[in-house]
């Protein structure tokens, strides 16, 4: 059974229709990528399935559960995280502060009134786990304002990793960064447990074909073609609607 | 282990405030008691306010409701039951059932809608005891004829209503401070900070969200109760948007972002108040020029003021080191919100 | 129920409304471009009244009384969002908190001025005379008062469907960012938004000074009122201010003829029933996610 089933997605905004009939399916552990021109609604069905937008029609099933109706955060709870294409941390506090309030939304204890946070010392211990993990541990008490754009966007996947997800969203997660962040950003992604599916949104179709081991192509706010790697880049029409009305890129 | 941003129930502290609550009224000239429980109510209320704006981001100018209807609460159940607990508790409860269903109707719009709902909502109660003449007394207002009395007789003497206001001022204040230092405080400050992340993180932030608000509806409505008893009568104007403003003008101008600032606000409101109007009857045009100044200067209140220049002083008097002029400086644009 | 009656009401109803739509207009369409509550606004309005009251106290007309309490609130608008507010662009708490610092101020300004008594302005002797329509006897002055602002809603209509600087705000409002990287000059449209806001704003107030009069703390109240018709009727658009002010001002003049004490209790129902129907107003865009 799939891990996460999209079927028959539909969105409009103010009477344009921006989603038709999106179908695919992630299976556990699998590491699915989107791509797609841009306006093609890659975004959109992202917000969807995170639950930070309500779609038009279709469904949204994760194991089997529907989960179209129910809120993001409830969603979290079901094994899905996510990481945003606009980098969306909370600036002003420290990198350990951060995943403090990342673990705190899977503990019992969340909702206490008494006993002052730092006084848990599971949330400590695991907070230094993860940070040491991915090597953001030596940075914990810097503001996250204070860190470099690559560091920002590990640190959002190290805080979407902390709910302990089944599958993990990442909308464009090497935008904006240079080549070599790109490639760290990429191995680090291989890297990944697969534990965790991966759904990610991506542009750099070096990054893509590194990572992917199936591709949906959206197009118009269409499925265009789903399938592994070898079909979609052996495919003319993927080239042509990505270059279409531009110059063709070097193969 | 990590500094905790310095939120701890600070004991000592709380220690040397209570002294001071215990002594200050031997430092006071006669009428200065007065004014003193004056400003413990207000200093409530203040931080009830504080709370919101400060550590749930919720801005609102319509916290006078709350607060007014824990006066109302007490005026008119006054008039058929007089104990306090029971009086107390019930202004308490209304008040805190007000805000949540208000918070609850209104969460659904963002930042500036949610301004002006609770501005509007604040008015329509103020109209309702403006108009409701037969009940609540309309412009005039109305009387209390309860006093407190915690069970072992009643107080009605000044120095007695200044100690029961300073020490209810006190148990707020560590009440307030176990919740912004508790894990659902600190939840409610990250969605202030990015209630998106938070959301995406699996919160429920709505329902954070609202159970801060309640909470300081329940306080202001507290603060409200309070203040029947110490100034035994109630008007309409409790409840509008310019005793509301006041308010902010209390949290702004003592500085947002701590619990006490909200306080220090209260006093110099009230202490530039009632010095202002000794000499002219425009205090509202000086208080409103101090208000602008402060929103302008945009680095928090007195509070921060008094922080940054503390931190200046020490610096000053620490061992010459070539990075101290711009540590005293960092750190002082660090900590402004 | 006595129709000659029913009829004057729903004069005095829209007649409000009117009013209401002039202050509101300005307050909904500053928010929806410069993200600004601008809570001193009902003291433009109020201050309007005043400025035209010395005028008048001065020997001079109705209409250079009108004439001189528009334009000087244009400047004061100008004023204020030159040198108050600019410094505070995209701190929007700041800003709301500066229009409520200066709303405060202004109001004792107003006190100290013009003192603390309930005042009016007589009506233009021009006007001051009732007409029948089939059989119902009508002020003319209200009827005057409910052209002016259909009027005004046709300028407003023109403006924005006609004009350039229409399509600059309701793009504006739409994606302020946008505007500005398109190199408009935002800074005069801004403040030229603003001045026009504050102008009718005192429009609204002079109009008004006959039929409601004037009182320094007027301008919190009538603040209230228009926040109500701004969020009912929809941020940003003049449409929602001209729906919703007419909507409130019957409401609320039915409100007070028929259940005296809870009239604005009921405009707020109103307002709170549309909200759950429309969570952006009548008219109101929803916010992009």
């Amino acid at each position: 059974m799939s891990l996460l089933s999209v079927e028959g997605l539909g969105k409009s905004f103010d009477g344009l229709r921006v989603l038709r009939d999106v179908s695919f399916a992630v299976q556990p552990g699998q590491r699915h990528v989107i791509i797609g021109p841009n306006g093609a609604g890659k975004t959109t069905v992202f917000k969807c399935i995170i639950g930070l937008l309500s779609a038009d029609s279709g469904s949204i099933t994760v194991d089997g559960r529907d989960v179209t109706g129910l809120p993001a955060h409830a969603r979290v709870s079901l094994g899905m995280a996510c990481t945003f294409q606009k980098t969306s941390l909370f600036w002003r506090l420290t990198v350990e502060e951060n995943l403090h309030l990342a673990l705190l939304a899977r503990k019992p204890y969340r909702f206490r009134l008494w006993r002052p946070l730092p006084w848990h010392a599971d949330l400590r211990r695991e907070a230094r786990e993860l940070l040491e993990e991915w090597g953001l541990w030596s940075r914990r008490d810097h503001r996250v304002g204070e860190l470099s754009y690559g560091e920002q966007r590990m640190l959002e996947i190290v805080l979407a990793l902390a709910s302990g997800p089944r599958i993990l969203l990442l909308d464009e997660p090497t935008s904006g960064m240079s080549p070599a962040e790109t490639a760290r950003a990429a191995s680090l992604i291989r890297e990944l447990p697969r534990s965790v599916a991966l759904l990610i949104i991506e542009h750099d179709m070096d990054v893509v074909f590194s990572v992917a081991e199936h591709i949906t192509v959206l197009h118009h706010g269409e499925v265009f073609l789903s399938g592994p790697p070898e079909r979609v880049r052996g495919d003319e029409r993927v080239r042509e609607i990505y270059f279409s009305g531009g110059a063709r890129p070097h193969a | 282990m990590t500094r905790a941003t310095g939120t701890r129930v600070p004991w000592p502290g709380v220690a040397a405030l209570a002294l001071l609550v215990l002594l200050l009224p031997l430092a006071l000239p006669a009428f200065g008691v007065g004014i003193a429980t004056e400003i413990y109510v207000m200093a409530i209320f203040a931080m009830s306010l504080g709370l919101i704006i400060g550590y749930a981001g919720l801005v609102s100018l319509g916290h006078a409701a709350f607060f007014g209807a824990g006066a109302y609460t007490v005026a008119l159940l006054g008039e058929r039951v007089s104990n306090t607990y029971v009086l107390v508790a019930a202004a308490v409860a209304v008040a805190a059932l007000l805000a949540c269903v208000s918070g609850a109707l209104f969460f659904r719009s963002t930042g500036a809608y949610f301004l002006m709902l609770t501005l509007a909502f604040a008015q329509v109660l103020f109209a309702a005891a403006f108009q409701a003449e037969s009940v609540t007394g309309g412009s005039d207002g109305m009387g209390v004829s309860v006093a407190p009395d915690l069970g072992f007789g009643e107080i009605s003497g000044e120095l007695g209503l200044y100690y029961l206001m300073g020490g209810s001022f006190l148990l707020c204040y560590v009440l307030l401070r176990l919740f912004v230092s508790s894990p659902a405080g600190r939840v409610v400050r990250g969605i202030m900070e990015n209630e998106l992340r938070m959301r995406a993180l699996g919160y429920n932030t709505f329902s954070y969200k609202l159970f801060a608000y309640t909470l300081a509806g329940g306080v202001a409505g507290f603060a409200g109760a309070l203040y029947s008893y110490f100034n035994l009568y109630v008007t309409p104007d409790l409840l509008g948007w310019v005793f509301s403003g006041q308010a902010l003008i209390m949290v702004i101008v003592g500085g947002t972002g701590t619990l006490l600032g909200p306080a220090v606000g209260a006093a110099f409101f009230i202490v530039v108040r009632n010095y202002v109007s000794f000499y002219t009857e425009y205090w509202a045009l000086i208080m409103g020029l101090i208000f602008i100044f402060f929103v302008l200067l945009g680095r928090g209140g007195i509070v921060h003021l008094l922080q940054a220049g503390w931190r200046r002083l020490l610096a000053a008097r620490a061992p010459r080191r070539p990075r101290e002029g711009r540590s005293a400086a960092g750190s002082a644009k660090e900590r402004a919100p | 129920m006595d129709l000659s009656a029913l009829a004057v009401q729903v004069l005095a109803g829209l007649t409000y409304g009117m009013l209401l739509f002039m202050i509101s207009v300005g307050l909904s369409v500053i928010f929806g471009l410069m993200g600004i509550v601008n809570l001193a606004h009902g003291v433009f309005f109020v201050l309007g009244a005043y400025i035209a009251f010395s005028v008048l106290g001065g020997g001079a007309g109705f209409l250079i009384a009108l004439v001189v309490a528009m334009v000087a609130m244009a400047v004061l608008g100008v004023l204020v969002e030159r040198l108050l507010l600019f410094r505070s662009y995209g701190d929007e708490l700041g800003q709301v908190l500066l229009t409520f610092g200066l709303a405060f101020i202004i109001a004792d300004v107003i006190k100290m001025i013009w003192g603390n008594r309930l005042q009016s302005l007589p009506t233009p002797s021009l006007l001051d005379f009732s007409v029948s329509v089939g059989g119902i006897t009508f002020p003319v002055y209200r009827l005057v008062v409910v052209l002016v602002g259909c009027l005004l809603a046709l300028l407003l209509w023109y403006l924005e469907s006609r004009t350039r600087i229409g399509a600059i705000i309701r793009a504006g409002v739409d994606d302020r960012e946008m505007v500005a990287a398109l190199g408009i000059n935002v800074t005069l449209v801004f403040a030229g938004v603003f001045a026009f806001g504050a102008a009718l704003a005192g429009l609204g107030g002079v109009l008004g000074g006959p039929v409601l009069g004037m009182y320094p703390d007027m301008g919190f109240e009538i603040l209230v009122l228009s926040l109500i018709v701004v969020v009912l009727g929809g941020l940003g658009t003049w449409k929602g201010a001209f729906v919703g002010g007419v909507l409130v001002g019957l409401v609320e003049i039915f409100g007070q003829a028929y259940f005296p004490s809870l009239s604005l209790v009921i405009v707020f129902l109103l307002m709170a029933g549309v909200l759950l129907v429309r969570p952006a107003g009548l008219f109101g865009r929803s916010p992009a996610s």
